[in-house]
C-alpha cells in the first residue's frame, strides 16, 4: 500500500449519493442506467468509484476467533440465561412482599383501621363543647349588673323621699 | 414418533418454543446467530470482549423480551435491531472514553487468529496494522447511525429496505447515513487507497 501522490478526483456533486449506491447495487432501474451513461463520460465520477471499490473493502474488520473462544461463548451464554431466567420481574419481587400469611395480616389490618379510625374520626366521639362565651357579653354583663344596683339605689333615693314627703302629710292631717 | 432436532427446525418454529419456555429452543437460536451477532459487534466496537460483551447483552434482551416478538418480522430482524440498539448505546457510553483507550484496544485484541498461506512480510504487517488502526479511528469519527448504517451494509450486505426495517427508520434516511459515512471515510482514508 502506497501513499497516494496525486489528490482524488471528485465526482460530481449531484451524483455522490447515486454513486454510493450504485457501488452497493442499491441503485433502481432508471438511475442505474442514467449513472453508467454518466460513467462513460465522466472520468471524476468513475476515479471516486475506483477509490470507493478500493477502500470500502477494506474497513470489514476481519477477526476469526479460535473455536475455544466459541465454546467458551456458548457456556457463558448458557450461565447467563440461567441467571435470567431465575430473576424474577420487579413487579413480582415487590408482590412476594405482600406474601399472605393469614392471622398476622388480619390483625395488622385489623390495627391499621383502628389507628385511622382513631386519627380522623376523633371529633365524632368528643362530646361537644359549649359554645364559647362572647366575650363582649362577659364584659357587658358586670356592667349591666352595677347599672341594675344604681337604678336600685335611685328607688332607694326616691324610698327616702317619699318617707319624708309621707311623714310631712301625715303631720298635717 | 421421534423428536425432530433442533437443527432441522427453523426460526419461527424456535422462536415459538422459546416463548412457551423452552429453554433449549431459544440456545439453539443462539448457536446458529452468534456469529453473526459477534461479527456485528466487533465491527462496531473493534474490541473482541466487547464485541462478546455487547452480542450477549442482545441475546441476553432477546430473552427477556421473546414473549414481545409478534413475527411481523423475521426473526433475526427483529434481533437485529435489538443488537443495533445495544451497539448504539454502547457508542454513547464509550464516547466519553478517551480516542487513545479505543487504539490501544484495537491494537491488543485484534489479533489473526490463522496462519496466512503466504505469510507477510513483517513491514507489511505493520503497514497492516497502521492501515487497521487508522481505519478504526476513521471509522470511530462516523457518528453512531451512520457507522451502524455503513456497517450493516458494507459488512454485512444488508440491503437498504432491511436497514431501514433493523434501524427503524426511512429508507432515504439510510440512503443519506450510508452517503455520509462513505464519503468521511474516503477522506479519512484518501492516503490508503
Amino acid at each position: 500500500m502506497v501513499a497516494r501522490d496525486k489528490p482524488a478526483l471528485n465526482a460530481c456533486r449531484n451524483l455522490e449519493e447515486d454513486l454510493v449506491l450504485y457501488y452497493y447495487g442499491e441503485l433502481s432501474e432508471g438511475a442505474l442506467s442514467n449513472c453508467e451513461a454518466h460513467l462513460k463520460n465522466c472520468e471524476a465520477c468513475r476515479a471516486s468509484l475506483a477509490e470507493m471499490r478500493s477502500l470500502l473493502p477494506m474497513t470489514a474488520a476481519h477477526d476469526e476467533p479460535p473455536p475455544t473462544f466459541w465454546n467458551d461463548y456458548s457456556r457463558e451464554m448458557r450461565q447467563k440465561l440461567d441467571l435470567a431466567a431465575d430473576r424474577k420481574p420487579w413487579w413480582q419481587s415487590i408482590a412476594g412482599l405482600f406474601a399472605p400469611i393469614p392471622m398476622p395480616a388480619l390483625a395488622t389490618g385489623a390495627l391499621l383501621l383502628l389507628a385511622l379510625a382513631l386519627t380522623f374520626g376523633k371529633g365524632f366521639w368528643q362530646p361537644s363543647s359549649p359554645a364559647p362565651v362572647d366575650d363582649t357579653l362577659l364584659e357587658v354583663l358586670p356592667m349591666a349588673e352595677r347599672l341594675e344596683f344604681f337604678s336600685d339605689m335611685e328607688i332607694l333615693d326616691n324610698l327616702d323621699l317619699l318617707e319624708t314627703l309621707g311623714g310631712q302629710g301625715r303631720g298635717t292631717a | 414418533m421421534a423428536a425432530i432436532p433442533t437443527a432441522q427446525i427453523g426460526d419461527e418454529e424456535l422462536v415459538a418454543s422459546a416463548q412457551k419456555g423452552d429453554r433449549r429452543a431459544f440456545e439453539e437460536l443462539v448457536e446458529r446467530h452468534k456469529q453473526k451477532a459477534y461479527r456485528i459487534a466487533f465491527d462496531f466496537a473493534r474490541d473482541r470482549e466487547e464485541a462478546k460483551d455487547l452480542s450477549q447483552e442482545a441475546f441476553l434482551k432477546a430473552f427477556t423480551h421473546i414473549s414481545r416478538f409478534d413475527g411481523r418480522s423475521g426473526f433475526y430482524t427483529w434481533f437485529y435491531r435489538i443488537l443495533v440498539n445495544v451497539c448504539l448505546d454502547y457508542r454513547r457510553r464509550a464516547k466519553r472514553a478517551p480516542a487513545e483507550e479505543y487504539n490501544e484496544t484495537v491494537e491488543h485484541q485484534v489479533e489473526p487468529s490463522h496462519v496466512p498461506a503466504n505469510p507477510v512480510a513483517p513491514d507489511q504487517h505493520a503497514i497492516a496494522g497502521q492501515l487497521s488502526r487508522k481505519i478504526g479511528a476513521a471509522l470511530d469519527t462516523l457518528p453512531a447511525k451512520q457507522r451502524m448504517a455503513f456497517i450493516l451494509k458494507n459488512h454485512q450486505g444488508l440491503s437498504i429496505r432491511e436497514i431501514a426495517e433493523t434501524m427503524e427508520t426511512a429508507e432515504g434516511t439510510v440512503k443519506v447515513h450510508l452517503h455520509r459515512a462513505v464519503t468521511a471515510l474516503r477522506q479519512s482514508l484518501a492516503e490508503f487507497a
